[in-house]
């Protein structure tokens, strides 16, 4: 039996349809990220788990039991919110206590809780100071301190830290890391940024238009991607569009418009020959080389362009077709700093790197 | 270059300030400053018009009516306003827009014509003992005009706007995150009211609190038509000071001692709510 069981979700506002048949089960002290472009439906979805809406369908079980019934306030979870939501009439302290005072626990004990909650978010000290004097990034860890002062089972997060620049985003997100190792509290954490999403999570679940489109772990959404959708969220990739030939046990021939050929290529998508399908390349996952390259798994190509980044370059290079793909370079690569616009060269990949997605 | 009108250094800035200032001094310094000499020196020298007003069982009676009259509408007022202001905060556009114009054509409309419409709606034969009467829930009609039940109905009316508006001001911007995050702390509906709404909307409360008492402190009209002779009201009794007994050391004494309460009021409201917006 799963901890938190999201079942069959779905939500409707008018005629809009939010979310729809949405399926998770999420394991005890998982750290679980909703991932996907605005309107998608993830909030949505965790806005029903924390109680501010109603499914039109579907299931919220903690524990086996359902806690849709439960209104808000008596659900016990914990939440950060993507806008600074700390009770700006209430110092640090105060704020991290209000949850204790509303559950009329005695004083000695509501003091020990804040003062163990401020230091795992590494704010001793400063718990008499008022919101207002802080930066964005102390008011966030507040928020955090204040969503598990008292031990929820699931902690919801919204975009914590979308209002926050780079920099310190990074910091948090190492914070977040540790207090969830430290804490061991199942996370459900909402986000748009692909990169916060790999570096935070266990598990992710890709959301588009209100459906989840694939469920995995960083590494698996990136090497195999179950949707085209997928492969373009996560991670940097390159779509060329051919035609299905023929389809077989091992794979799909994909034809391309000068009438070039691969083979074996693993078709995601309801495909069927004669419609068309994209083959998907990621800039760093291909390899240039002067040579012939391997059968089946390269194209000659022209270079259009090259942008040196330091420690590596990326070079446009066109398909005797026309159509543009991007190739990463790293450090040590000896071709890196020798290529020219117009030298005519290879690209190369291994077999499992290349992925096509049929177009509905 | 616009130098010129730039203060060359901290203060010199004053000038552009000077007609107002001029302004402030001819129309409200002085006239103050008359009507504290008239209160010690007619009919002769001394502090005993406010001997008469402080120590007599009469004035003071109408003291205390406008204290508790004033203290009710308040109160009154601000129970009636807060779910109002945040209804209008809360509502979409559209039917905010239709409710301040409700709120404010009330506001605009003749203040006498208001306050006799409130007499004949609160008469012994009017439409509200009638309608209670015919429901059956009095049998012989009540009293509710020419006594301070009617002052405060009348009056409740008439400074609800005054309260809306600035509590209405301080609610909008409240993010409506911080009361979601209230409810996930585990506040009931009470509780995130009374721990995060009323202490986040208290600037706003103070503030129209402040603005409808020493309003009411000061009132004539409403108290006079609905009020009846036997409960006066301080406004009353400088009217008749004035007008009936030409006493304008009297009057100018009961003026003066309205104004102190108003300032003490306010520098309390400054102090307890200083640099906290509204």
């Amino acid at each position: 039996m799963s901890y938190l069981h999201i079942n069959g979700i779905r939500k409707v506002f008018g005629d809009v349809v939010a979310t729809d048949h949405v399926e998770l089960e999420i394991a005890q002290g998982e750290f679980m990220t909703f991932l996907g472009p605005s309107g998608s439906g993830k909030s949505t979805t965790l806005y029903i788990v924390a109680g501010f809406q109603d499914p039109t369908a579907g299931d919220i079980r903690l524990r086996g039991q359902s806690i849709l019934n439960i209104p808000s306030h008596k659900r016990n979870i914990g939440m950060v919110f993507q806008r600074y939501t700390l009770f700006p009439h209430l110092s640090v302290a105060e704020n991290v206590a209000f949850p204790l005072r509303v559950r009329r626990m005695n004083r000695a004990e509501i003091d020990d809780k804040v003062r163990r909650a401020l230091a795992l978010v590494r704010l001793d000290g400063l718990g008499e100071r008022m919101p207002a004097k802080m930066s964005g990034g102390q008011q966030q860890r507040v928020a955090l301190a204040r969503a598990l002062v008292y031990d929820p089972p699931v902690l919801l997060m919204d975009e914590p830290l979308s209002a926050l620049d780079k920099k310190l985003r990074e910091e948090i997100q190492h914070e977040i890391r540790r207090i969830h190792q430290e804490t061991g509290v199942t996370i459900l954490y909402v986000t748009h940024d692909q990169e916060e999403a790999l570096r935070l999570s266990d598990r992710i679940a890709v959301f588009n238009q209100g459906k989840i489109e694939q469920v995995g772990t960083g590494p698996q959404l990136y090497a195999s991607p179950a949707t085209r959708f997928v492969a373009d969220f996560v991670g940097d990739s390159a779509f060329l569009s051919g035609q299905v030939q023929d389809m077989t046990g091992t794979g799909a021939t994909l034809r391309f418009a000068d009438g070039t050929m691969l083979r074996d290529l693993p078709l995601h998508g309801a495909g069927r020959p004669g419609g068309a399908a994209d083959l998907m390349l990621r800039p760093e996952r291909i390899d240039l080389t002067p040579g012939r390259g391997r059968e089946g798994a390269s194209l000659p190509v022209t270079v259009e362009d090259v942008t040196f980044l330091g420690n590596s370059s990326t070079i446009s290079a066109r398909t005797p077709w026309g159509e543009v793909l991007a190739v990463r370079l790293t450090f040590g690569h000896p071709l890196l700093g020798q290529v020219r616009r117009g030298d005519r060269l290879t690209v190369q990949w291994q077999a499992q790197d290349a992925h096509a997605f049929a177009r509905d | 270059m616009l130098s010129f009108l730039m203060p060359a250094r901290r203060g010199s800035g004053l000038g552009m300030a000077l007609p107002a200032l001029v302004l402030l001094l001819a129309f409200f310094v002085v006239p103050v400053t008359l009507l504290l000499t008239r209160s010690v020196t007619e009919p002769q020298p001394g502090l005993q018009n406010y001997e008469t007003l402080l120590g007599s069982a009469t004035y003071l009676r109408v003291f205390g009516n406008t204290f508790l009259v004033s203290g009710t509408v308040t109160l009154v007022t601000a129970l009636i306003a807060f779910p109002v202001a945040w209804l209008l905060a809360i509502t979409t556009p559209r039917l905010a827009g239709i409710l301040f114009g409700i709120i404010l054509l009330s506001m605009w409309t003749n203040l006498l014509a208001r306050t006799y419409a409130w007499m004949v709606l609160l008469q012994q034969t009017g439409l509200i003992n009638r309608m209670l009467m015919a429901v059956g829930v009095i049998d012989q009609p009540l009293q509710l005009t020419n006594n301070l039940i009617g002052v405060t109905i009348g009056m409740v009316y008439i400074m609800l706007p005054f309260m809306i508006l600035p509590l209405y001001g301080v609610i909008r911007k409240i993010d409506p995150a911080i009361l979601q995050a209230a409810a996930l702390c585990g506040a009931s509906k009470g509780q995130a009211l009374r721990r995060v709404l009323l202490p986040l909307a208290a600037p706003g409360i103070a503030s129209g609190a402040l603005m409808v008492f020493v309003m009411s402190l000061g009132y004539f009209v409403t108290p006079a038509l609905l009020g009846g002779t036997s409960n006066m009201m301080l406004a009353e009794l400088i009217v008749q000071q004035v007008q009936s007994l030409v006493n304008w050391g009297m009057g100018a004494a009961a003026a003066f001692i309205l104004l102190v309460v108003t300032l003490i009021l306010y520098a309390l409201q400054l102090r307890l709510f200083a640099g906290r917006g509204v």
